[in-house]
């Protein structure tokens, strides 16, 4: 009996072992930061979504040369999918890093709010490096603040924005201009359809596809409609459920009706319409200015000879001469208020925005994605698939410059981006009233709802849910 | 005690099912009604609200829209996901030609074993409204305008079942013909003896000895309903999402896309609670505990 109860004991005493082990420790979910230590030597532990290496080899060789060029120990968790999920149950389960990636300033506000960032503003201020306005232009910070006005991240490459691409040979081939107004938009469309561009014979080519609403900024500008909120006096408005928006998505549902926009639009994801793009079946996508130059080099790979040649463009003017372009959320690094170093993390984060760190993150590692001789860099076979991307395709230091030329139209469209590009306004209510107003705003372009009873709708249920004023 | 001490060894086996249940399915639940009831934040405090998180959900109308959604699609699943493997395999049944009968089978079972990524983007394809098989037929050979059924609520729903029966039939089927193939046949035999036509061998032969198949693929089935997402992620987009987001997308909305942990752990539970009611009743409705 006695060896039966110790037994049980024994059994009691291994399950509160594990359980424990299982579980999640107030102490390890402290908000508190760790104090200053130095960091040489010192280990580094990130989570990325987009900086590393493509493959788990690459990702391996770019945490050593990580690792050599910082002095720190350093281990890079790149997950291959689901990244969201993987940074929502790292933080949840107590799981420490020093520097997180993230890529959306909704979420950091929600980070914020759920107390996991750690405050930067002192460290940005106090670093040489970064509150150099040539290595971060002074007014990008406003971008990272959070409510309280105080820095939470740290930029990890220049982000730029969306904007109509267009096919500039097809236009020339056309005879057309690069169109301004909604109704030169039309016509330009109209002909990508009806006229044969691509020169096959068949009537097989689309005037526009998108995918979806995320990124028609560039043409909803000829009605000066901004997409997502916009505080009017303190109010909130979303400009995509107004009246304003009714004739553009009018507009839209007549290019549905006449065959000349994708009937997939609803459905396409991006891949799918930049493959629309790429194989000569629309002469215009809306997406982001550095795929101007990746189109335009992944046709001249293909083929040398070829006549392709994507260019971006400005958005429409609207009537009073305004032009919207959107402004994608940037990509940044939090450090976690657990972070065991974060005096590495710092340490990194500077690094990150040298010359050292924008070329390892751009071209890749030395040996491996790219060779040094006498000056002259190569990219490696291994180099050119990465297409010099290793989460830093373009950076803010004006001081490090490209060790190659750019890519061929991207430098005019990032140009348009500078000029035009605005971010858009993200309030806690957003995804909530992105679904109304998506749900609507597809079906009235698709032409299955009349635009005015659908705009109607939005605002009815916009109001009901007490998502705009 | 002394029962417990003899079969000490499988005792002992046993423990590392239990210690697996516990660390991966009871521990995890108990978290989750924890933090159901606690203003969950991923680091620093996380006070206990009492009822809140699940008023807010009550209160949320896109919940009970997602939970009529889950109805309608996992109730037509798993309706149509039950006659129609059954019609398959009652037919399968009476084919001659076990080669035909074993490929029909294969062809049948194939689609359960590839994953909704895969599916979803084939019917997507196939439905889509300019190069898509389904409405070429229909323009080329009924002469009406292309649907956008991706894009169209009033096909939504619809199309997620259809695909869904499509993609599971043949699993159920395999089911029904190894519940088939344990019925004695010296059963026909009486019933040929009594003149019973094929039909009525069906009727009443087939159909009562398959009884305990049935409910076994039912139950299984409806505690399936409210566990629809892979499907729903793959397959939706934000024209018909107000149709065919179900409870599970919800959780996931909440949860992961806007990191609101108590609000998201208290919809789960709703759907613990939904799934324990529901398949009450049919172990009830179906006398399950009589198999």
């Amino acid at each position: 009996m006695n060896r039966n109860m110790n037994a049980a004991k024994a059994l009691v005493l291994a399950g509160t072992v594990l359980l424990s082990a299982c579980s999640n420790n107030s102490n390890a979910s402290s908000p508190s930061p760790a104090p200053a230590e130095n960091s040489e030597g010192m280990k580094l532990e990130i989570l990325a979504g987009n900086v590393g290496g493509k493959t788990p080899e690459g990702n391996t060789q770019f945490a050593q040369a990580l690792s050599e060029k910082t002095g720190l120990e350093v281990t890079l968790d790149k997950p291959a999918s689901d990244y969201d999920q993987k940074v929502l149950t790292a933080l949840s389960s107590g799981a420490k890093y020093d520097l997180i990636e993230v890529s959306d300033l909704a979420k950091l506000n929600a980070l914020i709010d759920q107390g996991v960032v750690t405050d930067l503003t002192g460290f940005v201020q106090d670093s040489k490096i970064l509150s150099d306005p040539s290595v971060i232009p002074t007014g990008e910070w406003e971008q990272l603040k959070g409510p309280d006005g105080k820095i939470y991240g740290v930029f990890s490459k220049f982000q730029g924005a969306t904007m109509p691409i267009v096919r500039k040979d097809w236009l020339n081939k056309l005879g057309l201009q690069e169109p301004k107004t909604l109704d030169e938009l039309y016509t330009v469309l109209k002909a990508f359809k009806e006229k044969d561009p691509d020169g096959n014979g068949q009537a097989d080519t689309y005037g526009l596809s998108t995918a979806g609403l995320y990124d028609i900024q560039g043409i909803m500008s000829a009605a000066g409609l901004k997409y997502r909120y916009v505080l009017d006096n303190g109010k909130r408005t979303l400009p995509y459920a107004t009246d304003a928006a009714i004739p553009m998505y009018e507009w839209f549902a007549k290019l549905v009706k006449e065959g000349i926009m994708d009937p997939n639009f609803i459905t396409n994801d991006t891949a799918k319409m930049r493959n629309l793009f790429l194989t000569d079946r629309v002469g215009m996508v809306t997406y982001w200015d550095a795929w101007v130059g990746m189109f335009n080099n992944l046709k001249q790979q293909e083929d040398a000879a070829t006549t392709f040649q994507a260019a971006g463009m400005a958005g429409l003017q609207a009537a009073d001469g305004t032009i919207l372009m959107r402004r994608g959320d940037p990509d940044f690094w939090i450090i976690p208020a657990n972070a065991p170093h974060p005096e590495a993390a710092k340490k990194f984060l500077e690094f990150w925005n040298t010359e050292d760190g924008i070329t390892l993150g751009s071209l890749g590692v030395e040996g491996y994605d790219y060779a040094l001789d006498n000056g002259k860099y190569t990219l490696t076979d291994t180099g050119k698939e990465a297409n010099m991307d290793h989460g830093v395709p373009y950076w803010y230091n004006t001081t490090v410059k490209p060790k190659f030329p750019a890519l061929p139209g991207v430098e005019d469209a990032m140009a348009l981006s500078r000029e035009y590009a605005t971010l858009e306004l993200s309030l806690p209510t957003w995804p909530d009233a992105e679904k109304i107003v998506t749900n609507y705003a597809l079906k009235a372009m698709a032409g299955q709802m009349p635009a005015g009873e659908a705009v109607e709708q939005m605002q009815k249920e916009l109001k009901a849910a007490n998502l705009i004023d | 005690m002394r029962l417990i001490r003899k079969n000490s060894i499988l005792y002992i086996m046993m423990l590392p099912v239990i210690l697996y249940f516990i660390i991966f399915a009871y521990y995890p639940l108990a978290k989750g009604l924890q933090t159901s009831f606690q203003e969950y934040k991923l680091m620093g405090e996380r006070p206990y609200i009492g009822l809140d998180n699940y008023r807010q959900v009550i209160h949320d109308p896109t919940f009970w829209d997602a939970l009529w959604n889950t109805l309608y699609i996992g109730g037509g699943i798993l309706l149509a996901g039950f006659l129609a493997p059954l019609f398959i395999a009652l037919s399968l049944n009476e084919v001659m030609k076990s080669w035909f009968k074993r490929t029909a089978q294969l062809v049948l079972y194939v689609p359960h074993l590839l994953s909704w990524v895969v599916i979803g983007g084939i019917f997507i394809f196939l439905l889509s409204p300019d190069s898509g098989l389904v409405n070429l037929l229909l323009v080329r050979v009924f002469g009406i305008q292309p649907v956008n059924f991706m894009a169209d609520e009033a096909w939504a729903r619809n199309i997620m079942i259809v695909s869904a029966v499509w993609k599971d039939m043949g699993y159920n089927c395999i089911l029904f013909l190894a519940g088939i193939a344990g019925i004695s046949p010296t059963l026909y035999e009486a019933a040929r003896m009594d003149g019973a036509t094929r039909w009525q061998q069906v009727r009443y032969v087939t159909l009562p000895q398959l009884m305990n198949t049935m409910k076994v693929i039912l139950l299984l089935n409806t505690l399936g309903i409210f566990r629809i997402f892979d499907q729903i992620f793959v397959m939706r987009n934000p024209a018909i999402a107000g149709k065919v987001d179900v409870l599970m997308m919800y959780t996931f909305q909440k949860g992961i896309m806007e990191i609101r942990i108590g609000p998201a752990a208290a919809a789960s539970f709703f759907v613990v609670l939904f799934t324990l009611v529901l398949a009450s009743v049919v172990r009830k409705t179906t006398r399950f505990d009589e198999v």
